[in-house]
């Protein structure tokens, strides 16, 4: 197999992860309203009240506070979408067709990861975007945009990479969408929303070993404070081996379905 | 005739409450939901209490009103999917093909809405009380059960509303989507003196905000009318109107 | 010239000590169209999943287009075409969007690929719906292009599995007819099916199969000819041509017993014998009321092997063989 043709093949299918996905809203609805509503929500609550909170860093509002959080929210419920499609197309019966066809076999995992790359940055874009109408900025400029986009996109080959290993494993659409509440979950229990050093107790040792904390705060620091070597690489470290992961484990759980077809 | 609406509004109520224990899956999330609300609410934005404003309380005690209230939501939304799959699966023509008379189809649900709130309205307060936070007193406790629970008679006549209106569980997902939002559109995460811009307006105009704080209020100065009232007339106002929308999706029963 | 499709020994198990395919040799000369038939659970699917790369063989060999599908699964994918049981489409793509897929997947320049994709949705008559999400099309639209997606790279080879299960009688006589057509044109057709009559009319040769093994072979006629002859069965109207009409079949061969009103008699020659039949029931001044020559299907013959029937009210769930 060629590799011209194999990355043909990956262009081919993450165009098709992706028109699939705009085009079911239930695709992608959740993963831009709740984030962007609980963003908003929190920014009207706690913009008045955040300055006075021991241990909050110091930045010019909220919102700019908040944005990373919302950003890797959204790509966490992407994440959840790409992998129950996945689990639909196994279910359909067009994952046989692929398997099937001549397609190369990592074109066929990393077709759906590219999608998931390329609404994770998009979504970043537009939520950015978004707040920077609203009155944020992006105290990393030009690079720490650039380097926040790059942070989402490993993030998102992460989770859509989870995604598609829950959905070999279990071939159903229905039990990927069903660990959606616990990644919701998982968010809380992290600084996506309020910074760790206010937390205290069991809660923020939770908070602490729990590797989104330092993704998001990755993210936020190169909007709030700029671009900082140590927890730009924290994050990036995080980032690279959440996705090596599941990209590892997807690649495996894809070898033995096919072995057991 | 009253009497027969009675016993079979408690048998379709009845039937609902034994329907979570023999579906688990579907239902314990709604029985964790509230519990998962306090501890993670409390537990990122606990700082919150920390400031002048507040003077040092316990934001803890400031969201078990959040959780309890939800807690209510959840179990009018539970109300609102059993009857859209009720109503798909065809259970409900049989119920309309008896001699009951048609308002035990929301009745039943909603009382067993309103006793399902009072299971998790005790789940929260426990948890509260293992993080220190103790029930406040006997009138501000049943203050905090009464409220969940109207809340609850509330969401459960909207949830039935939408399920007669469409009669299909695609519906489900707006049921919850307007219970998520009228909550978090009120004064979910502090104080409303506190809140800026929009969300102030909308905090303001919402009568949930009322139904909230006339909970939250037992917490901290302690039970009484200026808060209470509004939360009262808030869901009486609610009862009422999402009621008679409920009953109109009923009388469209069976004629379409 | 190589075989089309070759197995040696297939044998599939699953977990569970459940063996789907008990042993299965087969050939399928170049340009022949053959036709697995047998009940559900047979072991049908199971075949061509593994013939079509998508499942692995427990043991023994198996060679599509020459190349081994273990070994060689690669150039096994370039020379088939596939078209399952569930029409594997993806309902939110328009049908020329996942035809100009199917061709991008297989390598065909952009180009060709379009063109390749407009033939072959003028082929299958889905031009007018080609716009339209896949999602809208009825179950016989799906087909087709299914069928089509499977066609893109011109296969040496065409899989399919129960192609026209669940498809209304038009759908599936219009199916059949682009079989026939593809066949013409030289693609060799591994088929699958449950319906008798689907084999009957589109296999060169059907491999009947229960249980995951292979139990009869052969063109429809010579199976159906092994089980028996065709029966002559003549209505009249009154007793007096009964007699008349008994004496007169007599000597086309052994009477067989039917219902009042009626004779019956075995004719080896079948069709071929009955203008004799009517010229004799003419010369005996019989005029028979109806004349029936009801032929031995191939459930005859599924019956004479397995002792079920395949259709109808006898048929029974058949028995999946189990390692102890």
């Amino acid at each position: 197999m060629s590799n011209r043709l194999a990355v043909r093949q990956t262009g081919a299918l993450a165009r098709r992860s992706v028109l699939d996905t705009l085009r079911l809203p239930q695709a992608w609805f959740p993963s831009i309203f709740f984030p962007l509503t609980l963003m908003a929500i929190f920014t009207g609550s706690f913009t008045e009240t955040f300055s006075r909170v021991p241990g909050f860093p110091d930045v010019p509002s909220f919102l700019d506070f908040a944005v990373a959080g919302a950003i890797v929210q959204g790509i966490l419920i992407g994440g959840t979408s790409a992998g129950a499609a996945f689990a639909t197309d196994i279910e359909g019966g067009f994952f046989d067709r692929l398997v099937a066809s001549p397609v190369s076999r990592a074109a066929i995992l990393l077709g759906r990861l590219g999608g998931s790359v390329a609404l994770g940055v998009g979504q970043a874009v537009l939520f950015i975007g978004i707040a920077v109408l609203f009155g944020a900025r992006v105290e990393g400029g030009v690079a720490g945009f650039v380097l926040v986009l790059v942070l989402a996109a490993v993030f998102a080959v992460a989770v859509g990479g989870l995604g598609v290993y829950l959905a070999l494993r279990t071939g159903s659409s229905e039990a990927v969408q069903g660990t959606f509440p616990l990644f919701f979950a998982l968010m809380f229990f992290s600084s996506a929303f309020f910074p760790r050093e206010t937390m205290d107790g069991w809660f923020r040792t939770i908070a602490d070993l729990n590797p989104i904390s330092y993704l998001v705060e990755g993210m936020r620091d190169l909007i709030i404070v700029g671009v900082e070597p140590r927890p730009t690489l924290i994050s990036f470290g995080v980032a690279l081996a959440l996705a090596g992961a599941a990209v590892g484990a997807s690649a495996l759980a894809f070898r033995r379905r096919l072995g057991d077809g | 005739m009253i009497a027969r609406a009675i016993t079979v509004s408690g048998g379709l109520a009845v039937r609902n409450l034994l329907l979570v224990r023999r579906m688990p899956s579907v239902f314990l999330p709604a029985l964790i939901m509230p519990v998962f609300i306090l501890v993670a609410t409390a537990g990122a934005f606990g700082g919150i209490g920390a400031i002048p404003q507040l003077e040092d309380s316990s934001y803890l005690a400031f969201t078990v009103p959040l959780a309890t209230v939800m807690g209510g939501g959840f179990a009018g939304i539970n109300a609102g999917m059993t009857l859209a799959r009720d109503i798909q699966g065809g259970f409900v023509d049989r119920l309309v093909a008896s001699p009951a008379p048609r308002v035990v189809l929301i009745l039943g649900p909603l009382i067993a809405a309103c006793a399902r709130s009072l299971v998790t309205t005790t789940a929260v307060l426990a948890a509260a009380s293992l993080g220190g936070v103790f029930p406040p007193g006997i009138v501000g406790t049943t203050v905090i059960y009464v409220m969940a629970a109207l809340f609850a008679a509330a969401t459960a006549c909207w949830a039935m509303g939408v399920a007669l209106q469409t009669r299909s569980v695609q519906s489900i997902p707006l049921m919850q989507i307007v219970v998520f939002l009228s909550v978090f559109l009120s004064v979910a995460y502090v104080p409303r003196e506190l809140q800026t811009g929009w969300l102030r307006v909308a905090a303001d105009l919402n009568p949930v905000t009322r139904i909230l704080e006339a909970s939250r209020a037992t917490e901290f100065e302690g039970a009484s009318w200026s808060t209470l009232g509004p939360g009262l007339a808030a869901s009486t106002l609610l009862i009422v109107g999402l009621g008679l929308f409920a009953l109109a999706g009923l009388r469209g029963l069976g004629r379409r | 010239m190589e075989a089309a499709v070759k197995t040696e020994g297939l044998i599939r198990r699953f977990r569970g000590g459940v063996v789907a395919v008990a042993g299965v040799d087969l050939e399928v000369p170049e340009g022949e169209v053959y036709g697995f038939l047998g009940p559900n659970g047979a072991g049908k699917s199971t075949m061509v999943r593994m013939l079509t790369t998508l499942l692995r063989p427990s043991e023994g060999v198996a060679l599509v287009a020459g190349h081994d599908v273990v070994r060689d699964a690669g150039a096994v994918r370039r020379s088939i075409g596939v078209a399952l049981q569930d029409a594997s489409i993806d309902p939110f793509m328009t049908g020329r969007e996942l035809l100009r897929l199917q061709a991008t997947l297989h390598g065909i320049p952009r180009r060709d690929g379009h063109a390749r994709a407009e033939a072959l949705l003028d082929r299958v008559g889905l031009v007018d719906a080609a716009d339209r999400r896949v999602g809208t099309y009825s179950g016989g639209m799906r087909r087709r292009l299914d069928l089509a997606m499977a066609l893109v790279h011109r296969p040496v080879v065409l899989f399919l599995d129960e192609p026209t299960t669940g498809l209304d009688p038009v759908s599936r006589l219009t199916l059949w007819d682009e079989v026939r057509r593809l066949n013409d044109e030289g693609t060799t057709v591994f088929l699958t099916t449950q319906y008798l009559e689907e084999a009957d009319q589109l296999a060169d040769r059907v491999g009947i199969i229960d249980g995951g093994r292979i139990v009869a072979e052969g063109t429809p006629k010579t199976l159906k000819a092994e089980v028996g002859d065709p029966t002559l069965t003549i209505t009249v109207a009154s007793s007096e041509d009964r007699q008349a009409a008994f004496d007169a079949l007599s000597g086309f061969g052994p009477s067989v017993p039917t219902r009042e009103g009626c004779i019956a008699v075995r004719l080896p020659e079948g069709a071929a014998a009955v203008a004799d039949v009517v010229r004799a029931l003419d010369v005996a001044s019989v005029e028979p009321q109806e004349i029936d020559l009801s032929m031995p299907t191939l459930d005859d013959v599924f019956v004479a092997k397995t002792g079920r029937r395949l259709e109808g009210e006898d048929a029974e769930a058949p028995v999946t063989v189990t390692e102890s």
